[in-house]
């Protein structure tokens, strides 16, 4: 009697159709109201609950690879994605964490080992300003940007928004109060400026002044502990990049980028001393040291070298040991350089 | 349900936006709890009407600098919605703090609320009351692909009304977070659905979290889950008067160690005496405590479970049975604070806080100053008729280094006559013994994948072998007093000795391994670096040459 009412299992694509009707519904009906739109609203939900259990198996078992596959190709094969994107807003919060995770596994779903999600994104580029923008809105930062998070892995993404104009509002973001956006900000803007390295390197060279003095300024010389922390440790992890050599020899080059490491040395911080430490060396082990730079490691001098000689970690550290013993004998070798 | 949950929803939020992220429109009252790297403080909300909140002040300083840990609790407690679950209202930082405020549950933790009124645990209608709401929340964690991972009582927030919240994500982690891992841990074996990190609080951790390179899952909150039930019906989980251990090396090769523990049953057994608890109560913690993950129920099978199924009492039973006449959280701390001769942390955020636990309160193990011969555990028996779980230890942990099927069954066979004698002996109350803790055969092997760190633990397995051996022995000898003609045993008795020096071997072995590689790896780096300069001299030539031509 019961199977008689049980319909059949949707297929994935199936359950794909009846959720881009049902998100079209949602984006452009205005005037249904009260029970009905609710009833909708309640299908939408489930049918999105069902997509992720496809993608990600069901608590206990793991997921069908050709279901999978089946989802991401109906998915894509329309403007699903964007569908979603817009709706997010209209969504209830346990709806708006299963459409997140949706999308964010959708991005490494591969057909016919192509990443669909790829190509999709590349021709609705726009979707990202959508995604980059819902750092404003509070109630969607963090679900736009676990999105968005997921699309940059994409390389030809990720380059969009590192030539977009967005690069700018990041330093914005990043110093919201709001500790779980701004700590979302910045596992972004770390991810954009460290995965794809040619494109870092390239986005670096051709940047370089506009986005290191919005670095010093917003970031290193910031009031915030978390932001100077996280944005020193970051410079190092770039500098230190072989792909951007280039990139570190200029860096190390300015006397005002030296003052700033220089004060991060200095802070009360354990930590944030440590990180400095990493880019500082970069200065002193630097064989063409320009004048200014070397005039000010003589006038600090005896300054930095009793700071070296009590500067040490709570565990040891070979390379550590090494790395300050090379900067004490660079900084000790140094003469000031004829200035005419 | 989801309806419901997004009213909720909306009303949440339009609470949380109305808390200020400043300083300066907070008053901190009071210090009501401590941990390794937090503070929480009752506090006044200026702007709201003054409305108490709870304020979590994590020092920053002890984070690590991508400070995803940080992020991912700041995102659960935002993201997750349920009444069972504590949500934040928000967070922000302070110098080097994250302020994360909180509603004020008055009543504070059953943890605390059972060390100063209930030392010897709860009774029955309590605990189901509890355990129901809390399962609830799990349920929902579960649903949403979290693992809490460090299940408590510490970590149970009780308000005055009687409402229950399970707390802290400190520790916890979401199966759709791909990058979730502290460590580096992604061995191609895991797969989306488990975990390999260890975390959570020793006492409650299942036996898989412990042995982590198996990987664990949703499961693993389940045992936790077993343990707080055990927790709140004696006072204390089990275990509990050792201190917690002191390494992770430990925690990797299933090292839970142990100390005077018959004595300590002896104690728990007189207590036990007065108390009584149901079929369905230990049906239901045995269910938990099962060795084996997939034997153990999901939280849905779990909630569907007489014990609970047969529990209808709402949370105003707890006010008149649990929270009548209890001091309040801050007059709890403070007396833990004399009892523990801890200094009582000032107001001031920048003074380093100490110790312990989790979210409301104190320290869990302040009493771990006792030097304590350690044993290693390899495995639990859950009594369920007293309601109490026994360790068991390993004698043949290296099986299959050493494969001899033949001997190891007729081991097993004295094992098993050795706990029949134990039980026995547990009956007849001579529970003097060292080998009341009995022995069973376990199946934890080295994994032989990452064997460096191993070192450390290996070291301290032999060790610990040593002592192992010596009660094996004692064992033995006593089964030979009483049947002569145990041949076998005398064999297993060399069987022992003999994996003991290929073990031994072993070590030696892998400690030369490790020196060559050690050696291999420094000449790589010189080269490395020899070739860095290289490379950075010609790049930085490149680059004046360049600079001349413009």
């Amino acid at each position: 009697m019961k199977s008689l009412f049980k319909s059949k299992p949707k297929t994935p694509a199936e359950l794909v159709r009846l959720t881009r009707e049902l998100l079209i519904f949602v984006d452009t009906d205005s005037t249904t109201k009260g029970t009905k739109r609710d009833e909708k609203m309640a299908e939408l939900s489930k049918l999105i609950r069902d997509l992720k259990c496809v993608l990600y198996g069901n608590g206990e078992s793991e997921p069908l690879v050709e279901a999978c596959v089946q989802l991401t190709q109906e998915f894509f094969k329309q403007n699903t994605l964007r569908l979603i994107i817009v709706c997010l807003p209209k969504l209830n919060l346990e709806t708006r964490k299963d459409a997140t995770q949706v999308v964010a596994n959708l991005q490494r779903q591969q057909v016919q080992s192509r990443l669909i999600a790829s190509d999709y994104l590349e021709s609705n580029k726009d979707l990202m300003d959508i995604l980059i923008t819902g750092y404003e809105n509070m109630d969607l930062a963090l679900h736009y940007g676990a999105m968005l998070r997921e699309c940059i892995r994409h390389q030809i993404i990720a380059r969009y928004v590192l030539e977009s104009e967005h690069m700018k509002k990041f330093f914005g973001y990043i110093q919201l109060p709001n500790f779980d956006i701004a700590s979302d900000a910045s596992a972004t803007f770390k991810e954009l400026l460290t995965r794809h390295k040619s494109t870092v390197a390239e986005f670096l060279t051709k940047n370089y002044d506009w986005f290191f003095a919005e670095y010093n300024k917003n970031l290193l010389e910031s009031t915030n502990y978390i932001i100077r922390r996280q944005s020193v440790k970051l410079l190092g992890d770039m500098l230190l990049d072989r792909s951007n050599s280039p990139v570190m020899m200029k860096y190390v080059c300015s006397k005002d980028n030296l003052r700033i490491l220089m004060n991060l040395l200095r802070e009360s911080s354990k930590n944030i001393p440590l990180e400095a430490f990493h880019v500082f060396k970069l200065f002193a082990a630097n064989q063409n040291k320009p004048p200014e730079i070397v005039s000010i490691l003589v006038a600090n001098r005896s300054k930095l070298l009793r700071f070296f000689s009590e500067f040490k970690l709570d565990k040891e550290d070979e390379q550590f040991e090494a790395d300050k013993a090379q900067v004490i004998k660079e900084i000790v070798a140094l003469e000031p350089k004829d200035r005419s | 349900m989801a309806l419901y949950h997004h009213q909720q929803d909306e009303q949440e939020n339009r609470k949380i936006s109305s808390y200020p992220l400043d300083q300066t429109s907070y008053k901190l009252l009071q210090v009501i709890g401590t941990g390794v790297s937090a503070t929480v403080y009752k506090a006044a909300c200026l702007p709201v009407n003054s409305s108490v909140v709870a304020i979590k002040a994590i020092d920053l300083e002890r984070s690590r600098a991508n400070f995803d840990d940080v992020r991912r609790e700041a995102k659960a407690m935002t993201l997750l919605s349920h009444p069972n679950v504590l949500k934040a209202h928000c967070s922000f930082t302070v110098n080097h703090h994250l302020w994360v405020v909180m509603p004020f549950m008055s009543a504070g933790s059953l943890h605390s609320i059972i060390s100063s009124s209930f030392p010897n645990g709860l009774n029955e209608a309590s605990i189901a009351v509890v355990l129901k709401e809390t399962l609830n929340a799990l349920l929902y964690l579960h649903d949403q692909g979290h693992l809490h991972r460090d299940i408590k009582a510490g970590n149970i927030l009780v308000d005055s009304d009687g409402s229950v919240k399970l707390a802290d994500f400190g520790v916890s982690a979401s199966i759709y977070e791909p990058n979730t891992s502290y460590s580096s841990s992604n061995s191609p074996s895991s797969s989306n659905l488990m975990f390999n990190e260890v975390a959570g609080t020793p006492y409650w951790m299942a036996p898989e979290v412990i042995h982590s390179h198996v990987g664990y899952s949703f499961k693993a909150d389940i045992w936790s889950f077993g343990i707080t039930a055990l927790e709140l019906a004696h006072g204390r989980p089990p275990l509990s008067h050792l201190p917690p251990w002191k390494s992770l090396f430990m925690r990797i090769t299933n090292g839970l160690r142990l100390s005077d523990y018959h004595e300590h049953t002896q104690i728990m057994h007189n207590n036990k005496i007065k108390k009584k608890f149901s079929k369905n109560f230990r049906d239901m913690v045995a269910s938990c405590l099962a060795q084996d993950p997939y034997k153990r129920p999901t939280a849905e099978k779990l909630l569907k479970h007489p014990f609970f199924k047969n529990c209808t009492k709402s949370v105003d039973f707890l006010v008149k049975n649990m929270l009548q006449g209890l001091p309040t959280v801050e007059e709890r701390y403070r007396e833990e604070s004399v009892r523990f001769h801890r200094p009582i942390p000032s107001l001031d955020i920048d003074e380093e806080p100490r110790i312990a636990d989790a979210q409301h309160e104190e320290t869990d193990d302040e009493d771990d100053s006792l030097v304590v011969k350690h044993r290693r555990i390899s495995g639990w028996n859950f009594n369920e008729n007293v309601l109490e779980l026994y360790p068991v230890f390993p004698n043949d942990t290296h099986q299959e280094i050493s494969p001899s099927s033949s001997s190891t069954s007729s081991l097993s066979n004295v094992t098993n006559q050795s706990d029949d004698e134990l039980n026995k002996e547990k009956h007849d109350k001579t529970e003097e013994n060292l080998e009341d803790c009995s022995t069973t055969s376990s199946t934890t092997t080295i994994s032989m994948v990452d064997v460096a760190p191993l070192i450390p633990n290996l070291e301290t397995l032999m060790d610990s072998l040593d002592i192992e051996r010596k009660m094996v022995s004692n064992l033995l000898n006593q089964i030979r007093l009483r049947a002569p003609e145990s041949v076998n045993a005398v064999d297993d008795d060399e069987m022992q000795m003999r994996r003991e020096e290929k073990l031994h071997e072993m070590v030696r072995k892998l400690s030369f391994e490790l020196h060559e590689e050690k050696k291999k790896c420094f000449q790589l780096e010189q080269e490395l670096e020899s070739l860095r300069h290289h490379v950075t001299n010609s790049d930085s030539q490149g680059s004046v040459e360049e600079g001349a031509a413009i």
